[in-house]
């Protein structure tokens, strides 16, 4: 199996705060990555160091097997489109076309990057600055793609967008890397944004992954058990308890599962997506303790 | 990246011709007006018979070849203020072409579109830096010697052009101010990240250099010399000779300091012990000067300085620029 994207013991150092630490995660080649977490988790900071523009405090990043910061060949192979789709303001989107060509000497697609803004229907002579925020979205993956990466980072690349563009916007993704073999690492602070789409998740907060792994393993791994209320002992069958909430009578707990069956005491609920990022992102919150406000905890 | 550098910079470059052009309208004809009346009142012929000696004998021809001088510096004192406006030029190249050049693409974010292309930031940095460097060193060459032309006969017929503001607009230092003031734009913009904050630094740490480098450095660049004189003698120094005098005075006859920023003399036979201040018998005038064959030698080690500082600016900009993300 063929990795597109491998972190080990990455970690990425503002000052003194950590953006991200220890990081290990693999992305395999030919998937549809979604890496989830709230504002402020270092999912920016993850995407930078993969695609070269940070270089790791510790740890390292792999992008097929070569470090991004190495040479020109490597981010021959990344397509990038950063937060908020940074194009430059005044060129068109013809002129931006041209530009790539100038700047991607080994390979660019020109003709693709035209025929998808003419089936979107974007003026190529409109200064791009005066383009809706979903058609400027729409040019940055255009010229992203007119690359012909072998990996695609997209950096919350719908997060300005209305619902509609959103919609759109996922919609010429999907159809694009679906005629290639490209593998896309995409984030967001929303799953709902990426869940249909997405076949590999990554969940990261407070600088550290929580969870990594394929969609389908990760819905059957885990499981929502109801039962009487309980105390901390183990049960049959449960690897680990995610999240637990207990009402009086009864608990409600987000589980992993181990071996062999689980205990029939328990009822067994099938899991969404949600409920296990969720689960995942309620355990690792850290909060600010209220003394920092000068309020008695 | 050359079309990339000149899509992104063609309005800058247009304004500057047209500006540049403005500019030339206005310098040429009073130029040509300049060059025209100090050839028609004789300065040209009276101060080349001057020589460039630091002393000359006071006679009828030395006297009337100051007061064409004076009288030339009369009638256009009012375009040394012009001059000062030439002074200014190179920061506005460091502003408006140096700080936004690296602030801008991080302000806007799209640093993060061009430094991921196929394009290594190395080589990005060398090719921006490298292109508008060598623009911008093409129109400091055509400005230094524009101002030159048009700044010599005011120079030449008032103190010389190793004085301030005289020294600071002519040869070959203008170019290297200029390189400097770009350097320094774009420096502060791979430090600061945003444009107005650079603007601001580059437009300050212009001036702090500039004024450091000639209020300190460049008085020291050879050891002055220093002269003396009878106030009775027929001796005078040459206006002609353009020497920067950098202090004079009258000394009493044991060599001390009586009467600053003065001199005394022509006096007549029996001596001028009597004058204002009653200097005493034996009194001399005193002089110190860097001589006016220094020119080339000041502009060389002037520019020296700033190119050193212009190409250490360029090497941490592109330090900077591998940083940011």
């Amino acid at each position: 199996m063929e990795l597109a994207v491998e972190a080990r013991a990455l970690g990425k150092r503002y000052g003194r705060s950590w953006a991200l630490q220890d990081c290990a995660l693999e992305v395999p080649a030919g998937r549809i990555a979604a890496l989830v977490g709230p504002n402020g988790a270092g999912k920016t900071t993850l995407l930078h160091l993969a695609v070269g523009l940070l270089r790791p405090d510790a740890g390292e990043v792999r992008v097929f097997g070569r470090d991004p910061r190495d040479g020109t060949a490597v981010l021959a192979d990344i397509g990038f489109v950063a937060q908020d789709t940074p194009v430059y303001r005044d060129f068109t989107a013809a002129e931006l076309i041209t530009m790539g060509g100038k700047l991607n000497r080994r390979r660019w697609d020109a003709a693709l990057a035209r025929d998808r803004l003419a089936t979107l229907g974007i003026p190529p002579d409109k200064p791009a600055g005066k383009l809706s925020g979903g058609q400027r979205a729409q040019v940055a993956l255009a010229l992203a793609l007119a690359k012909r990466p072998r990996l695609l980072l997209l950096d919350e690349p719908i997060a300005s967008l209305d619902p509609l563009a959103r919609r759109e916007f996922m919609q010429t993704l999907m159809g694009a890397v679906a005629e290639s073999e490209t593998t896309v690492l995409l984030s967001s602070h929303l799953l709902a944004d990426l869940e249909r789409s997405c076949d590999y998740l990554i969940v990261l907060q407070t600088s550290r992954v929580q969870l990594t792994g394929p969609v389908d393993e990760l819905l059957d791994t885990h499981r929502t058990l109801v039962g009487p209320r309980a105390g901390s002992e183990s049960i049959a069958g449960v690897a680990k308890v995610v999240r637990a909430s207990h009402t009086e009578r009864q608990s409600t707990l987000l589980v992993r599962r181990g071996d062999g069956p689980i205990d029939p005491l328990w009822t067994e609920h099938e899991v969404t997506l949600e409920d296990v990022v969720l689960a995942y992102l309620a355990d690792a919150d850290t909060r600010v303790n209220p003394a920092a406000w000068g309020v008695p905890a | 990246m050359i079309w990339l550098t000149w899509r992104q910079h063609r309005k800058q470059a247009l304004f500057t011709l047209v500006a540049l052009g403005v500019l030339g309208a206005i310098m040429v004809p009073t130029g040509l007006a300049m060059h025209a009346k100090y050839d028609s009142l004789g300065l040209a012929a009276c101060r080349a018979a001057l020589g460039s000696a630091s002393m000359i004998t006071q006679t009828e021809a030395v006297a009337r070849c100051d007061g064409l001088g004076h009288q030339f510096q009369q009638q256009f004192s009012s375009l040394t203020f012009v001059a000062v406006l030439f002074v200014i030029l190179p920061v506005l190249v460091g502003v408006f072409f140096g700080a936004p050049l690296v602030a801008r693409e991080v302000e806007q974010g799209t640093h993060r579109l061009v430094w991921t292309q196929g394009v290594s930031r190395l080589h990005w940095a060398l090719a921006k830096f490298g292109l508008i460097g060598a623009i911008t060193a093409v129109l400091a060459v055509g400005y230094a010697l524009g101002v030159s032309w048009w700044f010599q006969p005011l120079v030449s017929a008032s103190t010389g052009r190793l004085t301030y503001i005289s020294f600071d607009v002519q040869g070959i230092v203008p170019i290297a101010y200029t390189l400097f003031a770009l350097a320094l734009g774009v420096f502060a913009g791979t430090y600061w990240r945003k444009v107005l904050p650079a603007m601001g630094i580059a437009m300050v740490g212009y001036a702090v250099v500039r004024v450091a480098v000639e209020v300190f450095a460049r008085p020291r660049y050879l050891p002055p010399q220093t002269l003396s004189f009878s106030p009775s003698g027929k001796q005078t120094p040459n206006l002609a000779s353009g020497d920067w005098v950098m202090e004079q005075g009258v000394r009493n006859a044991a060599g001390e300091m009586v009467l600053p920023d003065a001199q005394i003399g022509p006096c007549p036979a029996g001596g001028c012990g009597n004058g204002p201040g009653d200097v005493g018998p034996g009194a001399y005038n005193w002089l110190r000067y860097q001589p006016g064959d220094r020119f080339w030698t000041f502009q060389a080690i002037e520019t020296g300085v700033f190119v050193l500082l212009t190409a250490a600016l360029v090497y941490f900009a592109i330090r900077r620029v591998r940083t940011i993300a």
